[in-house]
């Protein structure tokens, strides 16, 4: 029965159990194990005992019910303690099957953890902001794509790309690096629609959407040759969860490869002095909804914490004169659209929104001015997954 | 525990399966011998033909898990609840979003038995008060018939029975929820 146990004592007032994989036992004895664990864990818990099952991808009927004989003992054994079960909208029979118990218990909750993670995950949906993403990728991708076999890309690699949004990159990937099999993952069922549109238009078989958390991937270990997760890391409030994933998910031997953006190298002329303080406080108005756009400047100790070999960065400097303004413009566009949203789901003061919105209309101007200079610098960094970890 | 007779929805005839609503899928064949020898048989069945059914949607790999939950349940009752000799058939076919899973087995009149009273169980109007009640009054060994029960009452699932007369084998027919392309019920 391939069901990884794990408990993590965090104190008294709160203890967690994990199962991962498979859970679909003969008899519930072959859960004798679980079963102890939960017992112990709720033996030396005052508060809440957690039961998480995140990653719990199967689970049959004699494990369902003997979770439930478990509630049960609770309630004669340990009247007071309160059990939740943490799950996610990533598997999809739990939230269903674990309502009922939620039900019968008035002692029992479940939290669904990963509902509303992404703070801004509504205003990007948006029609408007999809168009915006999709021009966003165009231009980068007329500089990325010169730097992707320095990286080590090449054709005929499984890829698995993290955080795909709209799928842009699998389509990119096939006249240049046709992988053999790529997986896109994404917390948005919108943009996986789209993008699984996208693949079926192009008639492509060998790429394949999933809906998932990038902190909690239901991927195999060992598994991909090529690792993405680009311009997403920055939307995290803990990114190393998300590159330990990554690098779960990647053979030895094979690359992780992260874009990441500096907003505070975002610049101009004319109008310096406005156009920097601007995407200076627009960062600090993405630092409090949990984002850290200027995450690109941590790229190579991300890639170095993480336990990679043989790092390699590079800056993919978009500027006004080697990609088309208007282009670069709408994207800047968008971001202050974005940042107007922002704003308000942060409550934040009118002043600070002001300043952005000055900065990055001043930005608009000097990409568009015959004379003027701009530019957006974007990090793409990769490192190679060690053989053998010391 | 008491039956409340009830009257169970008639199973779908062939000549019904013959009509442009339903599309086949693929259909599987084995002994019982081979299949009832390993307990992990019905994980690993129940994934791969889950994965095969969902290929073509949006999002194959989280369909496919919801659907292998379903297609589980059903071949680990079959496991616990057949005769010892004889073929197993599946057939899958698609009507809408639903799939409907029909599975022919060899049974002991014990066996004929339980699955008549588990789709009679299945079928009754307060189905979810019963299944809410077994898990408040959990029985000490396997409750193997509640994996059925929650297909139905959980999951939105029907199921029905067929048994063609004079013979050793019935037909048991799943209609799983409509799901959707990402895998949602
Ligand atoms: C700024 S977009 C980048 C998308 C794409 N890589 C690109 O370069 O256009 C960030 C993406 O992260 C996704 N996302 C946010 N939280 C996530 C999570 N926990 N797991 C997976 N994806 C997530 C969002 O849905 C969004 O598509």
């Amino acid at each position: 029965m391939p069901v990884a146990l794990n408990m993590r004592l965090t104190g008294n007032e709160e203890q967690e159990v994990t199962l991962t994989g498979t859970l679909r036992p003969f008899v519930a004895d072959e859960m004798a194990s679980v079963r102890s664990s939960l017992e112990q864990a709720a033996r030396t818990t005052r508060g809440t005992l957690c039961v998480n099952l995140k990653r719990l991808k199967y689970m049959n009927n004699v494990a369902f019910l003997e979770l439930n004989r478990f509630v049960r003992w609770v309630a004669h054994t340990r009247p007071g303690l309160r059990v939740k079960f943490v799950i996610s909208s990533v598997i999809p029979w739990a939230v269903r099957k674990f309502q009922v118990i939620a039900e019968l218990y008035p002692f029992v909750t479940i939290e669904v953890y990963d509902k509303a993670f992404y703070p801004i995950q509504q205003v990007i949906e948006d029609d408007d902001f999809m168009n915006v993403l999709r021009t966003q990728q165009k231009i980068i991708w007329e500089h990325e794509r010169e730097k992707l076999a320095w990286h080590g890309l090449r054709p005929g690699l499984r890829i698995a790309d993290i955080c795909c949004g709209l799928g842009d990159f699998a389509i990119l990937l096939q006249s240049d690096f046709r992988p053999e099999y790529l997986i896109g993952v994404d917390h948005s069922k919108p943009f996986l629609r789209y993008a699984w549109q996208l693949v079926s238009d192009f008639g492509l078989e060998n790429i394949e959407y999933q809906y998932g958390d990038a902190a909690a991937l239901l991927l195999p270990d060992n598994s991909f040759d090529f690792v993405s997760c680009r311009l997403s890391l920055q939307v995290f409030h803990e990114p190393d969860h998300i590159v330990n994933e990554l690098y779960r998910i990647c053979r030895p031997g094979g690359r992780i490869y992260l874009t990441n953006e500096m907003m505070s190298g975002v610049t101009g002329y004319p109008n310096e002095e406005v156009i920097r303080h601007g995407y200076i406080r627009f960062l600090e108005l993405c630092r409090r909804v949990g984002m850290d756009l200027d995450i690109g400047l941590k790229t190579r100790t991300i890639l170095h914490e993480v336990g990679l070999e043989d790092i390699k960065i590079c800056l993919l400097g978009i500027t006004n004169m080697n990609t088309a303004p208007h282009d670069f413009a709408r994207v800047v566009e968008s971001w202050l659209r974005t940042a107007k949203q922002m704003a308000a789901t942060a409550n934040a003061e009118p002043e600070l929104y002001e300043d952005v919105s000055a900065g990055l209309t001043a930005h608009i101007e000097a990409i568009t001015r015959d004379n003027g200079f701009a530019m957006w610098p974007i990090f793409a960094g990769s490192g190679r997954k060690p053989f053998r970890t010391s | 525990m008491s039956i409340v007779k009830t009257i169970t929805p008639a199973p779908p005839v062939e000549a019904d399966f013959a009509s442009s609503r339903y599309r086949m899928i693929m259909a599987a064949r084995f002994t019982v011998g081979g299949f009832a020898r390993e307990w992990g048989h019905c994980h690993l069945l129940a994934n791969y033909l889950a994965r095969y059914v969902s290929a073509n949607e949006g999002d194959p790999e989280r369909h496919a898990t919801l659907l292998s939950t379903f297609i589980n349940e059903l071949l680990e009752v079959i496991f616990r609840n057949h005769a010892v000799e004889g073929q197993i058939e599946l057939i899958f076919r698609k009507r809408g979003r639903h799939v409907i899973l029909q599975i022919t087995l060899p049974v002991t009149e014990q066996n004929r038995v339980f699955y008549r009273m588990a789709v009679q169980i299945v079928n009754q109007p307060d189905l979810k008060s019963w299944y809410r009640a077994r898990l408040e009054d959990p029985a000490d060994g396997e409750d193997t018939m509640l994996g059925l029960l929650e297909l139905a009452a959980v999951y939105a699932c029907s199921l029905t029975i067929s048994e063609p007369p004079g013979q050793d084998r019935l037909s048991l027919f799943l209609e799983l929820p409509e799901v959707d392309d990402m895998g949602e019920v």
